[in-house]
């Protein structure tokens, strides 16, 4: 079995109870909303992978020239395009990309000795996971914590510098930050190893199942291979993580300043409560609401972000995956990777309003 | 609150569990020593070199005599019939030996499987080879001349039909078939002759191949590994984009005998990274590519040392004969005696690249400074002149269109080009417009011959000899010069000429004669101004101290690498 089929397996299966649940135990509405959000998903996803496939074709370019270069003759170019299919009506190669789709199939790529995408996925999807998810964590804990304190201590100049931070850090290109990153806890330091997943050396002793590294370490017990694994993970992920920390802290802050404004509060307060259980017990919880909202929205920049992430720290994701591949315009790769992105991003965000009932039991569908 | 704290600090302790051991083996590495972990449970003594970065300037994997090298090239294909990139060659190379093979460090032809350099029938179509005793692949099969007559026929039935096409390059157009004659002995007949065939056979494209992981009928670019070969190495695991492992082949019985357990090729996306974990100690060899800029970065680091190659790429100029106003032979010229190279190398570059003056670089058979004798660029007077003669002066000068790809060749590319556009123009004579186009429009427009007046490329032989650097750029188009049609009709008779003495080189078999027609090709391709040579990439090679070359070769301050690029990891020690 593929990593990537077991990772769906290790992620779809749980998803799947926990929806069939929900689907079950919920309300109407939600059960109606569900469903529509699901029939949603799939013209949505049908006209991004659409407008990809037709967007790749209208672009100057093209697959065959651009692997061989100048030393590809004009019988090789032709020979090729039509092994690739590229000599095809763009209607029957538009016909068997759908098919390709809705088999979960993706073809072969163009370029790069046309391997089955499936397998490059299976290579490559894991990498990100293993990025963007722990960098999803740190953001939000950074964003929390730090939105929390601005607000409890607003105006003061701990609020100011956090303020400030969140718009400095946002402002920062995310290749200088890991860049700035290499130099001062890689070289200088010598505290983080500067690129790469593994060791080289320790990589070579690691049985791969998921591919996710630090879990096959854990699942073979291989322990220096973890911790290998974990310090790698760590200036990639504080990078990801440090940029998208800012709008969840400028969000917190907003949030847990206008719930201490409310009646409630005001009550707690008044009953002698102490000022951190407040705010941490009982403003933070209706806070946070809309900043789990706002997690869904931003997996779309963090996929953007590990792009630049993963060709700083030469991590062999997605993100270095697309880059290699819209430069060589690999139409099938390409279409296949924006398409994954985007079912990615419809089913967390589908994932994130269902969680949003469950934590604001006023939310209705 | 109670109960969060206590979670808290359960994780923290099985945490401390998992991790306390190989922390405190940290402390005790700091030297960069990397050794083999076990894979058993509860053992916590192995450790990694990136985990404790080496800054004292040994190698990355001392401690199990493994050597790790740094690229930001890919693997696109490991099938020989199928590879035509430099590192997939690189890797074939090293885990195949062919039947001839290049002097570590030198432009110098050797044997690799055969006991002698070829027998060439008089009329040049024959080469026969006898192949040393005892061959095996790393597997233990064993290589006969009939299983790599095979091999090498499958490079002619399904080679031109596999992906990246070497085979259209490199064997169909000269090679008719290649038999056995008996178990040892091998024999290729030609289509016609050829003489830098035993260059050829150099080449990755005619390395055995392992019969049960390349079958006759397909191509296969990704075998799965370990991927066993005649050479010195084998590949026991590969992984896209993070690294290649290779480990010594047990039947080897050549020369190159590896000097370490094992070699890592490890992937950047970035040069930048590379440079980086050169100087971190994580990787024990930065190598192609890093750029003139990092390099020099790198040459005052402490712990590192740069050996720098005259083998890289070159670039030059097309130079459209059918369009005008190139086809006028006078801006052709102009243009090659305005143009400044040693400000380009020293302005765009900093003197990290070296101006050209011939299509054949140095250290090839025949090399000249064609260019150089001829124009004494720059030359503004001298170009004034020749646009003169075509009726061209201040009042009227040349509209010139260059055309460039702003981001295949890197970012220096639009400097250079820019200054061209200076240099130019600084005759008063000449108009130029700039003109960036995305790469493979760009490519396919100016090969086609159809569309672009004039542009840049660049050029990496495929195999290390002074025709690759000419016979492209005169026949059949001349990759958009158009100095010959398509079909190869050429232009002129002064084209004709070229070709003729191109075609007489070709099938000359005498080394010194071979020469001489070389240098009067390279006159006569600098009078007409084929295409416009302007400088070659020196290429660079960044090991940390501790790794080391062989002395047995020549070059060791580059790891023995030579103009030909070939890099043999066996000559690679670890002091």
């Amino acid at each position: 079995m593929s990593p990537l089929a077991i990772i769906f397996l290790i992620i779809g299966i749980p998803a799947l109870i926990g929806l069939a649940y929900i689907f079950v135990r919920g309300s109407a509405g939600l059960r109606r909303y569900i469903l529509t959000r699901i029939g949603l998903l799939i013209p949505m996803v049908f006209i991004l992978a659409s407008l990809v496939f037709f967007v790749m074709r209208v672009l100057p370019g093209d697959p065959v020239r651009s692997s061989l270069g100048p030393k590809g003759s004009a019988e090789t170019v032709a020979r090729m395009r039509e092994q690739l299919g590229l000599d095809d009506p763009l209607i029957v190669q538009y016909g068997n990309f759908l098919v390709d789709i809705v088999t979960l199939d993706f073809g072969n790529s163009l370029t790069g000795g046309r391997r089955p995408i499936v397998d490059e996925m299976s290579e490559r999807f894991p990498a990100t996971l293993e990025l963007v998810i722990p960098a999803a964590a740190f953001a939000l804990a950074i964003g929390i914590i730090g939105g929390t304190l601005a607000a409890a201590r607003r105006k003061r100049p701990l609020d100011y510098a956090l303020r400030l931070y969140s718009v400095a850090i946002y402002s920062i290109p995310v290749f200088w930050l890991g860049l700035m990153g290499q130099l001062v806890f890689g070289v200088r330091l010598g505290w983080t190893p500067i690129a790469g997943r593994i060791d080289p050396v320790i990589g070579t002793t690691l049985e791969r199942t998921t591919n996710i590294l630090w879990l096959d370490a854990i699942i073979s017990g291989n322990w220096p291979a973890l911790w290998s694994s974990l310090s790698h993970l760590v200036l990639p992920v504080v990078t990801l993580g440090l940029i998208l920390s800012g709008v969840f802290l400028r969000l917190t802050r907003v949030n847990v300043i206008e719930t201490l404004q409310m009646d409630y509060i005001g009550a707690a307060r008044a009953r002698g409560i102490r000022e951190r259980i407040v705010i941490g017990g009982h403003a933070l919880k209706n806070a946070i609401i809309p900043v789990i909202t706002l997690l869904g929205l931003q997996v779309a920049i963090l996929l953007a972000g590990a792009v630049l992430t993963e060709t700083v720290f030469s991590w062999p994701g997605m993100g270095q995956y697309l880059v290699q591949r819209i430069s060589s315009r690999d139409y099938t790769a390409v279409q296949s990777v924006i398409t994954m992105f985007a079912m990615l991003v419809a089913l967390i965000s589908l994932a994130v309003d269902i969680i949003y009932s469950l934590v604001d039991p006023r939310v209705r569908y | 609150m109670k109960r969060w704290i206590s979670v808290v600090a359960v994780l923290v302790l099985v945490l401390a569990a998992c991790t306390g051991g190989t922390t405190e083996d940290t402390t005790a590495t700091t030297a960069g020593d990397t050794t083999v972990p076990e894979t058993t449970e509860g053992d916590t003594t192995s450790t990694t070199a990136a985990e404790t970065p080496d800054t004292t300037g040994a190698p990355a994997g001392e401690a199990d005599g493994t050597i790790i090298i740094g690229t930001t090239d890919t693997i696109a294909s490991l099938d020989p019939a199928d590879a035509y990139a430099i590192h997939d060659w690189e890797l074939l190379k090293n885990i195949n030996e062919g039947l001839l093979r290049w002097t570590p460090g030198e432009l110098e032809l050797t044997t690799g499987l055969a006991t002698d350099m070829p027998e060439v029938s008089e009329d040049g179509l024959v080469y026969t080879l006898t192949m040393r005793e005892g061959v095996q692949f790393s597997d233990g099969t064993e290589l006969t001349a009939e299983v790599y007559a095979e091999q090498l026929n499958r490079l002619l039935t399904i080679g031109p039909d596999c992906p990246n096409g070497v085979a259209n390059a490199l064997a169909t157009p000269f090679l008719e078939s290649v038999e056995a004659v008996d178990s040892s002995t091998i024999q290729f007949t030609l289509s016609r002759p050829v003489a830098y065939f035993p260059q050829l056979l150099a080449t990755a494209a005619y390395l055995p191949a392992h019969p049960d992981t390349f079958p006759a009928e397909e191509c296969v670019t990704f075998p799965e590994a370990p991927v066993h070969g005649t050479g010195p190495w084998y590949i026991t695991e590969y992984t896209q984009g993070e690294q290649t492992v290779l480990e010594p082949n047990p039947n080897y019985n050549g020369e190159l005998t590896p000097q370490v357990d094992r070699i890592i090729i490890r992937y950047f996306s970035d040069p930048q990274t590379m440079a980086l974990a050169v100087q971190n100690g994580d990787i024990d060899i930065a190598w192609r590519i890093l750029g003139p800029e990092l390099v020099g970065e790198l040459e005052g680091a402490e712990g590192l040392s740069v050996g720098a190659i005259d083998g890289g790429s070159i670039r030059y100029l097309i130079l459209n004969y059918a369009i005008e106003p190139m086809d006028d032979i006078n801006v052709r010229k102009a243009v090659a005696a305005a143009i400044d190279r040693d400000e380009i190398v020293d302005v765009v570059y900093g003197g990290q690249v070296e101006p050209l003056y011939s299509m054949v670089p140095p250290g090839f058979i025949g090399e000249t400074q064609a260019f150089d004798d001829m124009y004494q660029s720059p030359d503004l007077d001298a170009a004034r002149a020749f646009l003169a003669e075509s009726g061209y002066d201040e009042n009227n000068p040349v509209e010139l269109e260059l055309w460039y790809p702003p981001e295949h060749y890197g970012a220096s590319t639009a400097d250079w080009m820019q200054l061209i556009e200076q240099q130019l123009e600084a005759t008063g004579v000449i108009d130029v417009t700039l003109q960036p186009q995305e790469w493979s429009t760009y490519v396919t427009a100016l090969t086609g011959g159809e569309a672009y007046a004039g542009g840049v490329l660049g050029w990496f032989f495929d195999f290390p000899d002074s025709s690759n650097y000419l016979e492209p750029f005169v026949f059949n188009g001349g990759l958009g010069t158009m100095v010959t049609s398509p079909e190869g009709e050429p232009i002129n008779d002064q084209a004709a000429q070229l070709v003729d003495l191109l075609n007489e080189a070709s099938v000359e078999l005498d080394e010194d004669a071979r020469a001489g027609l070389y240098e009067e090709i390279q006159e006569l391709y600098a009078d007409l101004v084929v295409t416009l040579p302007i400088l070659f990439e020196v290429e660079h090679v960044v090991p940390r101290d501790g790794v080391s070359g062989s002395d047995q070769f020549a070059s060791p301050e580059t790891l023995n690498i030579g103009p030909n690029l070939e890099f043999y990891y066996s000559v690679l020690s670890e002091n």
